[in-house]
């Protein structure tokens, strides 16, 4: 229960806004979330506060932090940007190949996701891959892209990275 | 004819075998079959459902829709989905939670820039004897305006009705403007406001040159109450929708029926705006038009489930066309999305989560959909499982400040709504107390002339039991203009 501060009125769990008065209880001290502590060694981008823009500028680049890895990715993405896995025998070659970070144990297909830009966005699609993606833990349906904000989680498979915009 | 993506409505990649679709299959019955799920959304899905099971698990009728899947999986998607929620992970909890939702739908590709959609529209005036005077000069001089703006693509129309309706200017271009504009400055006021006559011989005009690469779209002018023939016009709303007619309401003065014209509006996804001086049609009609021209997809509709021990509170679409929705009857019409803003729509949930196991929790599913008309109104879907995570210790997490900001305006239009409902119910108190936090959020919120009117209502509403017809009015169309106004009210 949230109570509101200016009426008293008893709110339900995760109310952003009192029922009774039109208050926003986002800014109540009992609704706020507890400064988080950080770890000294962590690097500050490991960890995700508040929401990232979403707009995407034309030379912004990508930075992939795939989880445990020890450095990131920085890319420069073309109008669709290929993630997934190198396959000599079949001749397919990602423009972002996940290989050396255990895609094949994971689950990433040879093509698996592909990053577009539309204007002043960039967004996120999963090109029918057999283990699925998912967008801040959200299953994404096969080609429905979703918009990517600076800071998002994608999963390919069980494969976890982060994306910064730079 | 529609096309539907069978391998997204089961959530699972084209190369399932047949036993990974039967448990997609099993798993969406299990939270949409309409003897698990009695809501109004779960019957419309689970229909499509059926159909991507059955088509897929007959290796036959798999492989020939294979086909069509591939040649256009290979063509990109024109619609960008945004989902937001204000939490993704939930305590597991016996009393009911909330969870609110933030659904985007935006073009994705630069053919939002590309030329104008041309139009295909119906004004229909009514010209009773109360639009005498200066707001008939007024809604003549707008509808110049108009007849000088099109473009010589557009087909225009003019219907307009009293007792009776009359259609003044046949479905056309506006080739000969010099004409039909005299035509309209011919409109005299007489008589009473019949509106079915009007919308159904508009709705003739429309049919005319109706396509699905136009706009479709009328725009209903009135300043008073049609009676007796409510139903009638609504069931005329419905048939324009099913045809891809949209219907916008424009009400002038304090005496038109807002709820009816919300309602009739509402069926085709529109939504009605009111109009307190005459001497603004010109502006709104001219706003209204360029608007609809820059439609990038017409015919938007969603449908949402939520999963069985979820309930799905309400849908309001924040923009384009702000307006509280029907959850009753799904899909839920939503109009066009215009310019390149997108559509953007507020659900709020209720849950119940104990005895939820932890882990991932499937809280509903959002289908929405439209025609693109960029792309030779081209049909497109998208679907997508809302998902939380439950957890006995939820990371903290901030909601998104789009979303903290949307309820906060959006509790503003629900303020108004709860003192109708309370004088409706004839309980004066309740009605001045929600009147006077409403005008205490204005204030603070610096709408200093609107906090003013809904400071004065409530008095009035302790002293009379009652609201001014303006005031009312000023207050519900003045609220729900500020949900998609960035900023402060100046």
């Amino acid at each position: 229960m949230i109570s509101c501060p200016y009426c008293n009125h008893e709110n339900m769990e995760g109310a952003l806004v009192c029922e009774e008065c039109g208050l926003s209880l986002w800014g109540n001290p009992n609704n706020k979330v507890p400064t988080r502590e950080l770890e000294d060694d962590t690097s500050e981008l490991s960890v995700k506060s508040g929401w990232g823009t979403a707009t995407f500028e034309e030379r912004d680049q990508i930075i992939i932090h795939v989880r445990d890895a020890a450095e990131p990715i920085t890319i420069t993405p073309d109008d669709e940007f290929l993630i997934g896995r190198l396959d000599a025998a079949s001749g397919i070659t990602p423009d972002l190949d996940l290989s050396p970070y255990g895609a094949l144990e994971k689950g990433v297909s040879r093509i698996h996701a592909a990053l577009r830009r539309g204007e002043e966005v960039l967004s996120v699609v999963d090109l029918d891959s057999a283990n699925g993606t998912y967008l801040n833990g959200q299953r994404l349906g096969p080609n429905q892209p979703r918009l990517l904000r600076d800071g998002d989680e994608i999963r390919l498979g069980k494969l976890s990275m982060h994306i910064y915009f730079k | 004819m529609e096309f539907l993506d069978y391998y997204s409505i089961l959530n699972v990649s084209s190369t399932a075998s047949e036993t990974e679709l039967r448990e997609a299959y099993r798993q969406a019955a299990r939270r949409y079959h309409p003897d698990v799920n009695p809501a109004p959304g779960a019957e419309a899905l689970f229909r499509d459902i059926n159909k991507a099971y059955e088509a897929l698990s007959d290796p036959r009728q798999r492989a020939d829709y294979d086909r069509t899947w591939r040649n256009r999986a290979s063509s990109t998607p024109s619609l960008l989905l945004e989902i937001l929620l204000s939490r993704r992970e939930l305590r597991p909890m016996p009393e009911p939670q909330i969870l609110y939702v933030l659904v985007k739908v935006q073009p994705l590709l630069e053919m939002s820039l590309s030329s104008d959609a041309p139009l295909n529209l119906c004004l229909v005036v009514d010209r009773s004897t109360s639009m005498k005077g200066v707001r008939l000069q007024n809604l003549k001089s707008a509808v110049h305006h108009m007849i000088n703006h099109c473009s010589p693509e557009d087909y225009i129309s003019v219907v307009t009705f009293s007792d009776a309706a009359e259609t003044l200017i046949p479905a056309q271009h506006p080739d000969d403007p010099r004409r039909l504009m005299a035509a309209v400055s011919s409109i005299r006021a007489d008589g009473s406001t019949a509106i079915r006559s009007g919308l159904e011989l508009g709705l003739r005009e429309i049919e005319r040159h109706r396509q699905a690469r136009y706009v479709n779209h009328l725009i209903l002018i009135t300043d008073g109450r049609t009676y007796g023939d409510e139903e009638e016009c609504i069931k005329l709303a419905r048939q324009a929708h099913e045809r891809g007619v949209g219907i916008s309401g424009v009400g002038i003065g304090e005496d038109w029926n807002d709820r009816f014209l919300d309602e009739l509006a509402s069926k085709t996804g529109g939504s009605s705006t009111y109009i307190n001086s005459p001497d603004t049609i010109t502006w709104f009609l001219d706003n209204r038009i360029r608007s609809l021209a820059t439609a990038f997809a017409e015919r938007m509709q969603i449908t949402v489930a939520p999963t069985p021990g979820v309930n799905l509170q309400s849908v309001t679409r924040i923009a384009p066309n702000p307006m509280v929705l029907g959850t009753n009857t799904q899909p839920i019409p939503l109009g066009s999305i215009e310019g390149t803003t997108g559509n953007r729509l507020m659900l709020q949930f209720h849950m119940v989560t104990a005895g939820a196991p932890p882990g991932a929790f499937v809280v509903g599913r959002v289908d929405v959909g439209g025609e693109v008309l960029g792309a030779g109104a081209r049909a497109e879907r998208v679907v997508d499982e809302i998902s939380v995570t439950i957890t006995d210790d939820p990371a903290p997490a901030e909601p998104p400040p789009e979303m903290i900001d949307a309820l906060s305006r959006l509790a503003l239009s629900r303020l108004q709504d709860r003192a109708h409902e309370a004088l409706e119910e004839g309980n004066v108190e309740e009605a001045a107390q929600k009147l006077e936090y409403l005008a205490t959020r204005l204030l603070e919120n610096g709408s200093e002339e609107l906090g003013q009117a809904a400071l004065h209502e409530a008095q009035r509403v302790a002293r009379t039991r009652q609201l001014s017809a303006e005031g009312a009015k000023n207050l519900k169309y003045g609220t729900r203009a500020l949900w998609s106004t960035p900023g402060r009210e100046q």
